[in-house]
């Protein structure tokens, strides 16, 4: 297991992308709790700004400017060109110049079995990119300065925590539950903001947990701006509820 | 009041507020005063002055339909922008799925990159650090910023063990900070 001066050995290449899957979510875990490493990646995202700045120079052709100014003023989507660098030429393989119908027909062939293939790849990843998504929204309220941190823990018994991180200005809250107790199959945990000008408690996402009691949640409340005093957790029943069911199970520490 | 400003001599917040109340003409002097910055950092990582004006294109445009992506009270346009057109390059150099790189968090700085005169001195500053380092700092630096290599293909590339690896970049980072100290 690492310890934080292993971690801040990479918080360089962190703050570029540059470690890969397994190191950059060990180091994210860490992130979570220290704060001079959050700063230190401030800092080092400033300094990898002017080296992105070092390549100034270059002016880029006299039409990008029209093409911008067009593509706005009609307000079209410009869909993205997304020119991947080009693939390495082939030839034609002899046999299909050889005997058109036969290679017609294998082609065919070969193009249902890869429509087939294209369309599960395209539902796979649009999974991923919601998953993708979904860990970048968690690392950035992990490393934003401004987010509001808290540690909620149970009530009445320990030591099941969770974490939220509320990014005030986005309206999105990110919890990070662990070790929760099971409820009933027809209950689900909710999630509350307590707003900071007295007003009703905000129903704020419902979550289950899995098998170890961990659950890392998403909630975009829809509103941005609302200052929180705090964040609560109540059990529901299944779809949640509009007001919190006493008691509270989860609620800030002290 | 920023609304009776030259354009040219309004600062980031003015622009992006204009943006926000639909300015396309804020659009055009965000262009004029950025696109050097967006341009260079895209052809230096994809080496292809297409596939850099289609970077400039979507970057800018992305800008224009979400302005609100940019926290003008807690950051700078010029190292935000910069760090967006790396990002965008480096997913098309790498063939990764698009990311909404524009969601990026602000860069907070305190070098003076306001102006045009601060931007160039800036770039000059940054560039000379970067030109007088160890050639195996500036190497290592260069193949994971400008070419998104991972540390891992880095290492297998050089040779070098990880932990060298990290150091050489820390060290180059170390020295880019020193200089603007």
């Amino acid at each position: 297991m690492k310890d934080h001066a292993q971690f801040a050995e990479d918080l360089a290449l962190y703050a570029m992308g540059a470690l890969d899957e397994q190191a950059r979510r060990e180091l994210e875990t860490h992130l979570g709790t220290c704060g001079e490493c959050r700063r230190e990646v401030e800092a080092l995202r400033a300094d990898l700004a002017l080296v992105a700045m070092s390549a100034t120079g270059p002016q880029p052709p006299q039409r990008s400017r029209q093409r911008l100014m067009d593509a706005i003023a009609t307000g079209q989507r410009e869909e993205s060109k997304v020119r991947t660098m080009p693939p390495p030429q082939r030839g034609w393989p002899r046999w299909l110049i050889l005997a058109p119908v036969a290679a017609a027909l294998v082609l065919a062939a070969v193009c249902g079995v890869l429509m087939v293939q294209v369309q599960r790849l395209q539902q796979a990843l649009a999974v991923e990119r919601q998953n993708s998504e979904q860990a970048r929204q968690v690392v950035r309220a992990l490393i934003d300065p401004a987010a509001q941190r808290m540690t909620l823990v149970a009530a009445t018994r320990r030591p099941p925590r969770i974490k939220t991180i509320y990014e005030k200005k986005k309206g999105l809250v990110v919890l990070i539950a662990d070790s929760l107790d099971p409820i009933p199959d027809d209950k689900v945990y909710q999630l509350w903001l307590l707003p900071a000008n007295g007003g009703d408690p905000m129903p704020a996402g419902t979550f289950s947990i899995d098998s170890s009691g961990n659950k890392v949640m998403i909630h975009n409340l829809g509103s941005m701006g609302i200052d929180a005093k705090a964040f609560a957790v109540t059990v529901e029943p299944t779809g949640g509820s509009k007001t919190p069911t006493m008691p509270i199970v989860y609620a800030p520490e002290g | 009041m920023a609304g009776t400003q030259a354009p040219n001599q309004q600062d980031d917040a003015a622009l992006i507020a204009r943006l926000r109340a639909r300015d396309e003409h804020a659009m055009a002097d965000l262009y004029d005063r950025y696109s050097g910055i967006v341009y260079g950092v895209a052809l230096r990582v994809l080496g292809d002055t297409t596939a850099a004006e289609d970077v400039l294109q979507e970057v800018f445009l992305q800008l224009w339909r979400r302005p609100q992506a940019f926290d003008a009270d807690r950051g700078k346009l010029a190292p935000w922008l910069a760090v967006i057109a790396r990002n965008r390059a480096i997913d098309l150099l790498r063939r990764r799925p698009a990311e909404d790189d524009i969601s990026e968090l602000p860069i907070s700085t305190g070098v003076n990159l306001e102006d045009t005169a601060g931007r160039r001195l800036a770039v000059e500053k940054v560039r000379g650090v970067l030109t007088g380092l160890p050639q195996e700092q500036r190497k290592a630096l260069e193949m994971a910023f400008f070419e998104g290599m991972t540390h891992t293909e880095i290492s297998a590339k050089t040779g070098e063990p990880l932990g060298t690896i990290k150091t050489r970049i820390r060290s180059a980072l170390s020295a880019v900070r020193k200089a603007f100290a």
